[in-house]
């Protein structure tokens, strides 16, 4: 589905990502780990085409095109979906509004018509309830004066509205509470099917309690420098990431 | 709008929703004790209307400046009295509101945005005078300017030297789009001690975090951005003073942002 071959990117003069080189297949689930600074965020938002980062060497390819080529809008229109670390509070502009615009977007892309206003209604409701958010929040502003739980609850019920191909969720666990943490954790493990595939990046081991990775990647410095099973989340857990960048570094 | 009276001349009005063409200058009281409601319709003249809250009175003023023009209104509210006004600027056009507070506890509230596309020049200036003590104002202005558009919003707020125990706020909120311009110069003028006045002005560019958000989720450019500004000054008309007029309002402001 995604295929990350050497790839370098830039914000201004400072290069962040050196050489990553990344494959997710339909049905699976990815975990990068890593300590601050490493790049995670940076691969998630090149991922997604944050104008911000310059791609200076590699390629993207999403199932078989090349994605550098799309703008934001038409990645996520693919089926790529970015949870925000920190979302973005919209004043004024409603949840529904918003949603039913994208919603609308993501269906012209695909050929199809508009959802009728009875339909819309009727997938707010269901998708909501995955997530266990409260209904009335789709009629306020978009992440405005939500708690913490709700916005990321909130990234994850944008998800199962537009239903995307490859989920990337960029510590959608940071500032959680354990409550908040599984209801979001088990959402995303609902929306799990084998025609998509999920990339978590998370300091925490708790959350692949409950999202079980079949890969985990190390991101240090720009690069995988490791990858392995679920285990080394576990191990990362009582080690710390020492033992790694120590054999990183006299590599 | 059932109901509707139209004021054609100067007088009295009492209880009711009223409307007033603004192509002639008038003098208007609205009478003590009555809760009334005033449409006033635009026009391209220069017109100067004179309206006199009389004691305990309600008046809510709903104002779409849709044709151009000169328009001056001069609020003067007596004991008790409260003002609601929310005004929406969409042309080129000079509005010049003031507000005098002459006996207390008078209220005088005033919610507005202007959008100015295009060459457009437009200019709002908001005086509210607390002639006296133990009244409140709050003034919120929004502006938004694209093209070559250019805004000026100037607000003062005076409060004489007896006028304690004033409550003032006032606001200007302005977003500038491409080579648009927008001035806005808030002051204060206090004379008396014992006043609570906050005023603040800021003139910014799109927040391109909640853009690039938009767009994450499939909205294109052009739509992200139109959908922010129309959340940034669409609380002005679902928030009218007169509360079924919100729906007009937001069909001009929608109608308006489309010539962004």
């Amino acid at each position: 589905m995604l295929k990350v071959e050497n790839l370098h990117a830039s914000v201004g003069d400072k290069e962040i990502l050196k050489g990553i080189n990344l494959e997710v297949k339909a049905g699976e689930v990815h975990a990068i780990m890593g300590p601050n600074g490493s790049g995670k965020s940076t691969l998630a938002s090149v991922l997604a085409g944050n104008e911000k980062f310059t791609v200076t060497e590699g390629k993207v390819e999403f199932e078989g095109e090349n994605l550098l080529d799309l703008a934001i809008e038409e990645r996520s229109r693919k089926g790529i979906f970015l949870g925000f670390q920190y979302p973005v509070e919209i004043p004024g502009v409603t949840m529904a509004n918003f949603m039913k615009l994208a919603v609308n977007e993501h269906r012209k892309a695909r050929g199809e018509e508009p959802l009728s206003a009875a339909e819309y209604l009727k997938m707010m409701r269901e998708k909501s309830a995955i997530v266990e958010l409260d209904p009335k929040l789709t009629s306020r502003s978009v992440n405005e004066g939500f708690s913490g739980g709700e916005k990321k609850k909130n990234e994850i019920f944008q998800m199962a509205m537009l239903n995307p191909k490859l989920a990337i969720l960029d510590e959608t666990d940071s500032g959680l509470d354990i409550d908040a943490l599984r209801i979001v954790a088990t959402g995303v493990t609902r929306l799990h099917t084998p025609e998509n595939a999920t990339v978590v990046i998370t300091h925490y081991q708790r959350l692949l309690d409950y999202i079980v990775p079949d890969y985990v990647h190390i991101l240090y410095k720009g690069r995988i420098i490791y990858t392995g099973d679920k285990t080394l989340a576990l191990k990362l857990e009582k080690e710390g990431y020492d033992w790694l960048i120590n054999d990183y570094k006299e590599e | 709008m059932q109901n509707m009276v139209a004021v054609s001349s100067s007088g009295k009005v009492g209880s009711g929703r009223w409307s007033l063409v603004a192509d002639h200058d008038a003098q208007i009281v609205v009478e003590g004790g009555c809760r009334a409601e005033i449409i006033i319709a635009d026009s391209d003249a220069v017109v100067k209307l004179n309206i006199t809250v009389e004691p305990n009175a309600l008046l809510s003023v709903v104002h779409a400046v849709t044709a151009g023009g000169t328009t001056t209104i001069d609020y003067t509210l007596l004991e008790g009295a409260s003002c609601r006004v929310t005004e929406v600027v969409l042309t080129s056009s000079e509005l010049n509101i003031s507000a005098r507070l002459d006996a207390p506890m008078a209220s005088f509230e005033l919610d507005g945005a202007f959008i100015l596309t295009g060459d457009e020049r437009g200019s709002v200036k908001v005086d509210v005078a607390h002639n006296v003590a133990d009244c409140t104002s709050r003034t919120s202005f929004k502006g938004v300017a694209s093209g070559r558009a250019t805004g000026r919003f100037s607000g003062l707020v005076y409060v004489a030297p007896d006028a304690q125990r004033t409550n003032s706020e006032q606001s200007s909120r302005n977003v500038v789009i491409g080579d648009a311009h927008i001035d806005t110069l808030p002051q204060l003028e206090i004379y008396a001690d014992d006043v609570k006045c906050s005023h603040g002005a800021t003139v910014g560019q799109m927040d391109s975090e909640a853009v690039l958000y938009m767009r994450q989720r499939g909205l294109s450019l052009v739509d992200a951005k139109r959908l922010q500004i129309e959340g940034f000054v669409a609380d002005v008309a679902m928030h009218s003073s007169i509360s079924d007029t919100a729906e007009r309002l937001t069909e001009l402001i929608s109608a308006k942002l489309e010539t962004l």
